[in-house]
């Protein structure tokens, strides 16, 4: 009886300590993440740091929550919000971002972003980022992410307004 | 089970325990510190606008060097990840959308809220980028804070994280997002709000070019 209440005692203790990780019931959380149109925004000659943005679509029935990223361009790599507070836009870093369950997360200017800081070069359109995600199980996926610039873009217009 | 597994799961459980303690007592302690500076209003009055005298790359450069033609002004700095990029990025695509009779009587001004690192020099590079004729203004922090105050933008150094140790150069700035339209006439007429789409600048130009 004694030692079935340690038992009990010790998993519970064990499940608290590793909090929600490594559910080895679910196949690994970065094989139920697909990215969609990843990107870099090309940055201005001598910038400090830039973002990437891209779409997480989670496949399975459990959110799933994206805790870091790296990038080969970059020195260091946040993930970072901005609030709209009344018109003043406040950037922070997060811990995390989290891709609900069978839905997505998009990740775009003004929002939610891959913020690329110190980076190694100057970034311009044309080339790639290597970025690697990692999820609250310990997951990777890398990802390959065009440098795109914002106004070949047409910024954030959505019109498909092209002049050719 | 031997003594040695015991001795194993007994210290299991104890660290187990000392940790929720600790999470417990660390939520417990977390409201009262590291509370955010209170956010400077931004007022919901139009402001007042009005001239002003910054510096360029080529010198001195008033708001009244522009009589005639139609200004958008716009504040941020250049070590600005994503907001002031899009915002630009915006204002210049639909700037280079316009006829070049239009071109000729409109003026993007982009002015530094971050005059420390912001130089003329840097202004001008970092605005040559978006190839829209933009003019790059800095000043001394107090030449900007006065026409920030005009304008009724509101910028504050944020609380830097951790990736400030190397140089003390890596700080973001929070700001505020406006486009002012000021007509030729250099009075103030209206703000539009951040990330409006370069379709929808182009028709705020066209209704403050047209008399
Ligand atoms: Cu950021």
């Amino acid at each position: 009886m004694k030692r079935t209440l340690h038992n009990a005692i010790f998993t519970l203790t064990l499940g608290a300590m590793s909090t929600l990780s490594a559910t080895h019931a679910l196949a690994n959380q970065a094989d139920a993440i697909q990215v969609s149109d990843p990107y870099v925004r090309e940055m201005p000659a001598g910038a400090f740091a830039t973002a990437s943005f891209m779409t997480l679509s989670n496949q399975s029935n459990q959110a799933i929550k994206l805790v870091k990223a790296n990038s080969d361009v970059a020195k260091i790599t946040e993930l970072h919000t901005h609030t709209n507070d009344n018109g003043m836009m406040r950037m922070r870093q997060v811990p995390f971002f989290e891709v609900p369950a069978n839905g997505q997360a998009e990740l775009k200017p003004g929002g939610n972003h891959i913020m690329l800081i110190s980076p190694t070069k100057t970034l311009k359109a044309g080339e790639t980022a290597t970025i690697t995600l990692t999820f609250e199980d310990g997951s990777h996926k890398q990802i390959q992410a065009p440098v795109k610039s914002v106004m070949k873009m047409g910024g954030m217009d959505h019109s498909n307004h092209q002049h050719h | 089970m031997n003594t040695s597994q015991k001795t194993v799961k007994l210290g299991a459980i104890a660290i187990g325990i000392l940790l929720l303690l600790f999470l417990l007592f660390s939520f417990l302690t977390e409201p009262s510190t590291n509370s955010p500076p209170p956010p400077k209003a931004i007022s919901n009055e139009k402001p007042a606008g009005g001239n002003f005298t910054l510096t360029s790359v080529n010198g001195k450069q008033s708001l009244t060097d522009f009589k005639g033609k139609l200004v958008l002004l716009y504040f941020g700095y250049t070590y600005c990840p994503d907001i002031c990029p899009t915002d630009l990025g915006n204002l210049a695509m639909a700037y280079r959308r316009l006829n070049e009779q239009e071109k000729s009587q409109v003026q993007i001004l982009f002015v530094t809220v971050d005059p420390a690192r912001d130089t003329a020099t840097r202004m001008a590079e970092y605005t040559r980028y978006f190839d829209a004729n933009m003019v790059g203004l800095t000043g001394s922090e107090q030449e900007i804070a006065s026409v920030a105050k005009q304008y009724g933008v509101v910028y504050m150094k944020a609380p830097t994280p951790s990736n400030a140790t190397t140089e003390n150069k890596n700080y973001t700035v929070d700001h505020s997002a406006f486009t002012y339209i000021i007509d030729k006439t250099g009075v103030l007429q209206t703000q539009i709000p951040h990330a409006m789409s370069p379709a929808q600048i182009q028709q705020q130009i066209k209704t403050y070019l047209t008399p």
